[in-house]
């Protein structure tokens, strides 16, 4: 069991919500879903690979027929599973430090959410909440989304040079080859380890 | 915010104290009891924060590693309220902190292999001979209480040049700016130091308790700190290191890619020199002047360190995205405004210890074996409210990797220890005197000798110590 | 639609465990054991069928009481939760694992209620359909490359770190007649597996200590 993987940490979370207050929050990311500049700050904080949030309503645990008991319920669940780059404690810091709105807005309706701020008793919460993952795969551990993007903007330069290359003289070549590396001079960092985390 | 009450703060954890002069002793207790009685002795030697009407000659400070506590026979309660890492002490630590292959903890000299030291003793001073009086009052306390051994001293002293003390390091850069601003703690703040201001407009300083034990921090609230409360107040935690730097690797690396960099004539190589730092070697900031040295903005401290990068070096055409300074201090260049970095800030203080490097204009001072050869670096030490949060993030995210700086698993060039296959790039602009350069096969400059963490209590927690009055609760 | 971000799917399945008294140890049990023997490398289940980008499998126990006001409630089946980021659309993306790693599948899914097997595939899909939660809402700031686009650009970005440092200062002939071989070997280097660098962890450090 280990919720991290290479430089990738799989968090799950599970929050009880009120029945009437999950309308709010599906308002909520609808709203966010269809807004892209919003989702502009976790895009900036470049560290998640991929998240997302599941609403199950009391109602709606997986029912496959007897002998299975069906669920009795009085508060619906918000469950949460973030693949991200980084440490957990730095991943938190983070969303308190700079997202602490859009946190509240997404968690102020599962009970006894404390609040993003200040990030102490956040981080309580988030721990007595927090479920361990089992088994958790990723295809390319040694990467993170920084590497991944760097990854796909490198293959598209060289794609484009190999493209020009051939009917080039060695000087004009030289010349294309410089404006190469110039567009992927920031992103030729190396994949491998991650730190060792604390 | 609270007033400082700056007679119970050392000195040492709110002020440098521009001394050229130091000697950091390091002691291991015998027994509570006598250990008790030499603080005690000890106590009205020991700096506050105070204002000096007139400078003295002489400062005198004390910190305290986790096994320092033990020895001490503090209360249980209070030994387990330590932060982890505190209690693990940095020896224990060296996987986090990328200290591997030579750093590694089995290469450390004495007295830092054994990890048996308990006190940090600093006296800092104007000259040798007081420094030496100082000292001598010490080692008498030593041996009237009995109360500890001295394992060993570490003498510092600043770099003289043209019959001056300079703010040097041994590989030639001008060293000591950048330390952060504190709300009540510095006098005059420096635009460029704190932090900006909600609006992006105005320097202002960073809370308090990102520094100092018991004021609020960063995040809007007191940091954890141990049990009893007068025990943390006032006092901040302090990573020291001794890290031997190798001029003449350093020397013989930057010849050899100067001599590949633009002209590869001799402002080549400061020019590079500049690059793997952020900063020229006599001080100038790359990110303000990258073309040229210019003393006019190192001699100003509304400009010295009043720059940032997301605005038009977001690529590190100017200041490398993976040069040191930008490294421990990346300012605004991850986005919002600087605000993931509030909380990642250092104070630094510290001394080059080892004789000058002669001059490298001259054959000894060419001769790579030479210089190598000669025990020569740092005494480096780092102020924080938190070592995990601070310092061991810088080091173990920043200095050693470079995920948050998109530079995949590169490293601080001078300061990280390289595995073979590392590379530093220094972005082009596309201009001829800007080109792109990748130096390879890097060696490792800086090798850590050893070092620990310590915490720095409060003039009362010294006098709680001493009394054996620390009650947890 | 909520799960489908540019090309990637984000699958959920929440699939009650058989809860059997007489299962000594329980299947819940039994699963987090097995997976905990399960490879993460290249011969893993995930890096062997396509189109994985990250995918997790996690026993849910129970749901978590906050305490007081709230009220203490529990669950009255476990759960295997498995969060998939894949490529393609969910039935596209679990055909692949029923025709790619049967066996792997069955040790696994074959201690939740009424999992039919992996022979019968619209059985299957629609076993899975059951289990499956909308995402509400799902991120995913890289969503148009593959999990093969994604392992050959890091490969051809290694490739192009070490060819970039090692042409630094030749002449624009050279640099152009290497260039070319270079391509060549890009074009024809096979694209790498899945998982192919894997890491031992040490357990023994970590902490959440601040």
């Amino acid at each position: 069991m280990s919720n991290i993987n290479g430089k990738v940490y799989a968090m799950n979370v599970i929050t009880p919500m009120k029945p009437w207050k999950t309308w709010l929050l599906r308002g909520f990311f609808f709203i966010l879903g269809h807004i892209r500049s919003l989702q502009s700050d976790l895009i900036n904080l470049h560290f998640i690979e991929f998240a997302r949030w599941v609403i199950v309503p009391r109602h709606a645990f997986p029912y496959l027929g007897e002998p299975q008991k069906r669920e009795n319920l009085q508060y619906d669940y918000l469950l949460f599973f973030s693949n991200f780059n980084g440490t957990w404690n730095q991943y938190i810091d983070a969303f308190s430090a700079v997202l602490s709105r859009g946190l509240n807005l997404i968690w102020r309706w599962s009970e006894k959410f404390p609040g993003s701020v200040p990030v102490t008793p956040f981080k309580s919460f988030i721990t007595s909440v927090q479920f361990d993952t089992d088994y958790f795969f990723s295809a390319y551990p040694e990467a993170t989304i920084n590497d991944v993007q760097s990854a796909h903007i490198v293959e598209s330069e060289l794609d484009s040079l190999s493209k020009q290359s051939a009917a080039l003289t060695p000087e004009e070549f030289r010349a294309a080859y410089l404006q190469f590396v110039l567009n992927v001079q920031a992103h030729l960092g190396s994949t491998g380890t991650a730190p060792e985390v604390f | 915010m609270s007033k400082l009450n700056a007679s119970d703060i050392q000195g040492f954890a709110i002020r440098g104290y521009n001394m050229p002069y130091a000697r950091y002793c390091f002691l291991r207790f015998t027994g509570a009891e006598g250990a008790r009685a030499l603080l005690a002795k000890l106590l009205p030697l020991v700096t506050t924060g105070q204002l000096w009407d007139k400078k003295p000659q002489t400062t005198l400070n004390l910190a305290f590693t986790f096994r320092g506590f033990v020895a001490l026979e503090l209360p249980l309660a209070t030994l387990i309220s330590f932060p982890v890492e505190f209690q693990l002490g940095m020896k224990s630590r060296a996987g986090i902190l990328g200290d591997t292959g030579e750093n590694a903890p089995e290469h450390w000299e004495s007295p830092w292999q054994e990890g048996e030291v308990h006190v940090w003793l600093a006296i800092n001073a104007m000259n040798p001979e007081d420094l030496e009086a100082e000292f001598q009052t010490v080692q008498s306390l030593l041996e009237s209480t009995g109360g500890a051994l001295l394992l060993g001293v570490q003498d510092a002293s600043a770099l003289p040049k043209d019959g001056k003390f300079t703010t040097q390091e041994h590989f030639g850069y001008t060293d000591g700016f950048g330390n952060p601003d504190y709300l009540g703690v510095c006098r005059k703040t420096q635009p460029g130091q704190g932090k900006l201001s909600a609006d992006g407009k105005t320097w202002v300083p960073l809370a308090t308790g990102e520094l100092l034990l018991g004021y609020a921090d960063e995040a809007g609230e007191l940091p954890v700190a141990p049990v009893p409360h007068l025990l943390a107040a006032n006092g901040t935690f302090m990573v020291y290191r001794k890290l031997r730097q190798r001029v003449g690797t350093f020397r013989a690396f930057l010849n050899h890619w100067a001599a590949r960099y633009g002209e590869g004539d001799s402002f080549a190589k400061e020019k590079l020199a500049s690059k793997f730092v952020g900063r020229w070697r006599d001080g100038t900031p790359v990110e303000l002047s990258p073309d040229r040295m210019d003393q006019s903005i190192v001699q100003d401290p509304n400009r010295s360190t009043n720059f940032q990068y997301a605005k038009d070096d977001l690529a590190g055409t100017k200041c490398p995205l993976g040069a040191h300074i930008r490294r421990a201090n990346p300012r605004d260049a991850f986005g919002f405004e600087g605000r993931l970095i509030h909380r990642r800030r250092i104070s630094r203080r510290g001394l080059p210890y080892g004789p000058p490097a002669p001059p490298e204009d001259t054959s000894e001072g060419q001769d790579t074996e030479a210089l190598d050869a000669t025990d020569r670096g740092i005494a480096f030490m780092a102020l924080n409210a938190s070592l995990a949060r601070q310092f061991e993030f810088v080091q173990q995210q920043w200095i050693s990797y470079g995920n948050d700086a998109r530079l995949g698993n590169e490293k601080d060039l001078l300061m990280a220890h390289h595995e073979p296959g590392e590379r530093y790039g220094i972005p082009g602009d596309g201009s001829p005197a800007n080109p792109p350069l990748f130096c390879t096969a890097l060696p490792n400059f800086v090798k850590l000798c050893g070092g620990d963490y310590f915490f720095i209590p409060s003039i009362t927690a010294l006098g709680m110590l001493a009394m054996n009055l620390v009650d947890p609760r | 639609m909520p799960s489908q971000s540019g090309s990637v799917y984000g699958l959920t399945l929440l699939c009650p465990i058989i809860d059997d008294n007489d299962a000594i140890p329980s299947h819940d049990l039994q699963i987090r054991y097995h997976l905990s023997t399960l490879s993460l490398g290249p011969d893993g289940p995930f890096a062997t069928a396509p189109g994985t980008h990250l995918a997790r499998l996690v026993v849910l126990d129970d749901v978590v009481y906050v305490g007081v006001p709230s009220c203490e409630e529990h669950l009255n089946s476990k759960y295997l939760v498995f969060e998939s980021n894949c490529d393609g659309d969910r039935d596209t993306y679990l055909t692949g694992l029923a025709r790619n790693i049967p066996d792997q599948l069955d040790a696994i899914w074959q201690h939740c209620i009424g999992y039919p097997g992996t022979k019968d595939l619209s059985a299957f899909l629609n076993y899975m359909k059951k289990c499956q939660l909308e995402t509400t809402f799902f991120f995913a700031p890289v969503n148009d490359k593959s999990v093969t686009q994604t392992l050959s650009a890091l490969q051809t970005q290694r490739a192009v770190a070490a060819f970039i440092a090692t042409h630094q200062s030749c002449s624009a002939a050279y640099l152009q007649k290497d260039f070319k071989v270079f391509i060549d070997r890009c074009a024809h280097a096979p694209v790498p597996r899945p998982a192919g660098q894997s890491f031992h962890r040490q357990l023994k450090t970590g902490g959440r200590n601040e």
